[in-house]
């Protein structure tokens, strides 16, 4: 009987999921053109006060009610993205108004402050939508209020992962580099893994003044967890080459974590800095395996710099029984410029290894000009 | 006739409990699956997903033995993916025909003197050529003969990126299926390995990584096969991604990290079943040293590949699966119940165990204890044919629901004609293909150590690509 029942009970849920199924169906189906249906109602509605705008006049307080009425459900935002995305493509009327967008996103901005408070405590998935829609229409720069941002900050907080991705977004458009750097602490909680890729993509993303916003987090560089921190150094290695006595002292202090470490190598290879000469080609003769990442940096850094002594270290790595630091040294070798007569030492040498890694590293040269070519 | 009364219960009470484990394992992961694929269509269309904008470096692995029907296309096609970073390494396992000289000559290869690091085992390269003429670099190994795993061992050793993508010469992936798949790695930090998904382009019109039109395929086989996908496979694989516990990236698409695939010691050149074993392999070598990770699953990662047209070339790929399968069981037979490798150990090794490792023994065996009740009296044959019937309308409308919700959530539009079909073969996937394919998986362990580094040849068409 039991077993029975059992059949009775899994038929009964497989018959309601071929039933949800079908409903699903006609629901995604008539999905679409509801969207257009109140793409359009919304367009309708949007296009006098554009004009109003247009005449220097302020929007009418009957169209912000409606907005904080409609705007509330999920599936109007998603036509209010729609109108702003491509509706004003298609309609000829909203396209002559076009340039006036911008003013009208300003002026409902008490409407995007009131659904920030009405979408907080929405489902993760409705926070997250909020977040997206305003990280690509948020009001233009400098034009931003406040408390929408600092909203945006407890947004922060939700343990939703797109809604801190989105949240992010949104304050790197509203480029205020204070609040991102709120932003960038309050992520840092440890509840939820944002890759430090996402981090560091985000901050090249800022709309606003990044030396400042490199200061800020500079400043508060040291609250940071290490994964942020290793986004934070590769976001400045991307933007300024003004950190290089910083870099090189993080470089040095062997209380740093690795990543770090070896991201300020990165940042001292790129950006040449001649106290750290010395440093690197140490680094790169350093015989302990145990740091042959540090050394394989180095070696990659080391193109960067010019000189006899840069060569010599290139060279003599090249006998490295470390594979990776035989490689990066050739690299850097062809990188430098150096020709075959230069490195003849090693081509008609007894090191198989250090000959095959430099000639290879010469044909790749030879095979990149073909290329342009 | 007591001792036989006796046995017949005996073997009646194990089918029922063999049964409803079964259906409800079969239940549990389509309905986990589906509305796992439907939360998946709400998350993309309230944006909650990681756009295109983050890049992890990627090696794409292509292993190649006598391909030079496909190989062009295929590189092609992955070089109209929508991906910044990335490199394509095409690894030719020493074939008989033109596989080599189709790709020099297409992508104006050049021979270089490449050192390659051997941090995995694997036959000698014979011949090494790049090409920096593409938007991203091109490498083709050219070595000695050792077998697919082999030559994927090979494309390791010669990639240059942190995480490398498998593949196989004749699939095709779809333009944003790289961007799909970094994306778990992205969102978790511990993630040493993704699968993508597997589905037949057999009725499909792909132009530059794009499904433009979709239908059922004309052909029968193909048709059950895609439905024996959904069912199988898609909803089977998301229920374990649930709780870590898959132990199966298929190898025509999965990522892996590459620096604990050569610390796990890459793939096992004596096995057929390279890449089951691989995963496997992973989640002992995980946890045995404590390493925190996870294996994922990405449903909207996409790689289209060829199902088997004819009977006999499916019969052949089912019998190396089944191969595959005993293999990577049976050398990581300690997994089996051991709380020490979680719910991997328990849940998942027990399933592919009892489910898919004996289910053809257990299914053949039901079949003669009928036909033996029968002579001796003891069947209930409308019993049967009713319990029949449940099974096969019960497993049909499983498959089907499978079936609707990946076509409804990655909105692909059927015709009424390709519905009916649907439904029409399930009904003969479950009844007919299933019992016939469990006498081939049944007969595959006989003689199966003679062709241990076979390739495992299935006649394909070439892929039609625009």
């Amino acid at each position: 009987m039991g077993v029975e029942l059992m059949i009775y009970m899994y038929g009964a849920v497989c018959v309601a999921m071929i039933i949800f199924n079908i409903v699903y169906n006609f629901i995604s189906k008539s999905q679409r053109p509801r969207l257009n249906r109140r793409a359009k109602k919304l367009t309708y509605r949007i296009k006098p006060q554009l004009e109003r705008l247009k005449d220097g006049k302020r929007l009418e307080q009957e169209h912000l009610d409606w907005l904080f009425k409609k705007l509330k459900r999920i599936g109007w935002l998603l036509a209010l993205e729609s109108v702003l995305d491509s509706a004003w493509l298609e309609d000829s009327e909203l396209y002559e108004l076009r340039e006036h967008i911008d003013s009208y996103l300003i002026a409902i901005q008490p409407v995007m402050l009131y659904l920030a408070g009405e979408y907080i405590d929405s489902k993760p998935l409705h926070s997250g939508y909020f977040t997206y829609f305003l990280s690509r229409h948020g009001v233009p720069r400098q034009n931003e209020i406040e408390s929408l941002q600092g909203i945006l900050l407890e947004y922060l907080k939700k343990e939703n992962f797109y809604c801190r991705v989105n949240s992010l977004k949104a304050l790197y458009r509203f480029a205020s580099a204070e609040n991102v750097v709120r932003a960038i602490l309050t992520q840092d909680d440890g509840r939820v893994f944002l890759h430090e890729k996402i981090l560091t993509e985000g901050l090249l993303s800022f709309t606003g003044n990044h030396d400042e916003l490199i200061k800020g987090l500079w400043r508060s560089f040291e609250r940071l967890s290490e994964r942020s921190q290793l986004a934070v150094l590769n976001y400045i290695r991307f933007k300024s080459p003004d950190f290089k006595e910083q870099m090189y002292g993080i470089m040095q202090d062997k209380s740093r974590p690795k990543e770090l470490r070896l991201s300020a190598v990165r940042y001292l290879g790129k950006y040449s800095y001649a106290p750290a000469l010395e440093p690197l080609i140490a680094m790169l003769g350093d015989k302990d395996l145990e740091n042959w990442e540090y050394a394989t940096v180095a070696a990659s850094s080391l193109a960067g710099y010019s000189g006899l002594s840069v060569i010599e270290a290139l060279k003599d790595a090249l006998f490295s029984g470390n594979w990776y630091i035989r490689l990066a040294s050739a690299s850097s070798l062809e990188r430098l410029g150096v020709e075959y007569a230069d490195v003849i030492d090693i081509m008609s040498g007894s090191d198989r290894y250090a000959r095959e890694m430099m000639s290879y590293r010469l044909e790749t040269r030879k095979l990149q000009r073909t290329g342009v070519e | 006739m007591d001792g036989f009364k006796l046995f017949f219960d005996i073997v009646g009470v194990f089918f029922v409990a063999y049964m409803i484990g079964y259906s409800s394992f079969l239940f549990l992961s389509v309905t986990v699956g589906s509305s796992t694929l439907y939360h998946s269509k709400l998350r993309n269309r309230l944006k909650s997903e990681l756009s295109g904008e983050y890049y992890i470096p990627v090696s794409i692995v292509i292993p190649a033995y006598n391909e030079e029907v496909t190989i062009e296309q295929s590189i092609k096609s992955l070089l109209a993916l929508e991906y910044k970073l990335y490199e394509i390494v095409i690894v030719d396992d020493g074939s008989k025909d033109d596989t080599s000289k189709v790709v020099v000559e297409a992508f104006n290869m050049h021979r270089i003197n490449r050192p390659i690091q051997r941090r995995i085992a694997c036959q000698p390269e014979e011949m090494i050529y790049e090409s920096l003429d593409f938007k991203v670099p091109i490498t083709l190994i050219r070595k000695k003969n050792g077998g697919k795993a082999d030559a994927l061992n090979m494309g390791i050793n010669a990639s240059k990126y942190p995480y490398f993508i498998c593949m196989d010469a004749d699939s095709v992936l779809q333009y944003d299926s790289l961007e799909k798949i970094v994306r778990p790695v992205l969102e978790e930090g511990d993630v040493v390995a993704v699968g993508g998904t597997v589905r037949p382009c057999n009725g499909a019109k792909i132009e530059n990584g794009r499904v433009v039109s979709y239908h059922m395929p004309n052909r029968i086989l193909p048709c059950m096969q895609v439905l024996e996908y959904d069912r199988s496979f898609l909803a089977a694989r998301i229920l374990f991604d649930k709780f870590n516990g898959s132990i199966i990236i298929s190898g025509a698409f999965g990522l892996f990290k590459k620096s604990v695939v050569i610390d796990a010691g890459g793939y096992d050149s004596t096995t057929m079943g390279e890449d089951m074993e691989l995963v496997v392999k992973l989640h002992e070598f995980c946890r045995e040293h404590n390493y925190k990770y996870r294996i994922r699953y990405a449903t909207d990662a996409v790689c289209w590949t060829q199902a088997p047209e004819r009977l006999g070339d499916l019969c052949k790929q089912r019998r190396r699966w089944h191969i595959g399968l005993f293999q990577s069981m049976t050398r990581h037979r300690k997994l089996l119940a051991n709380p020490k490798y979680g719910l991997v150990g328990t849940i998942s090794y027990i399933y592919f165990l009892i489910y898919e490792l004996f289910s053809p023994y257990i299914e053949i065996f039901g079949v003669v204890t009928m036909v033996l009740a029968s002579f001796v009296d003891l069947l209930n044959i409308p019993f049967m044919i009713l319990f029949l019937l449940i099974y096969i309308v019960y497993s049909a409308i499983l498959s089907l629901t499978a079936f609707f919700a990946r076509i409804h959530t990655i909105d692909l539009k059927l015709k009424f004609t390709d519905v009916l079909k649907a439904i029409l073969l399930c009904i003969l996937e479950v009844s007919c293909l299933r019992f016939m394919l469990a006498f081939v998986r049944a007969k595959a362990l006989i003689g199966y150590k003679k062709k241990k580094h076979s390739w495992g040849r299935i006649e394909r068409k070439k892929i039609e690509l625009n």
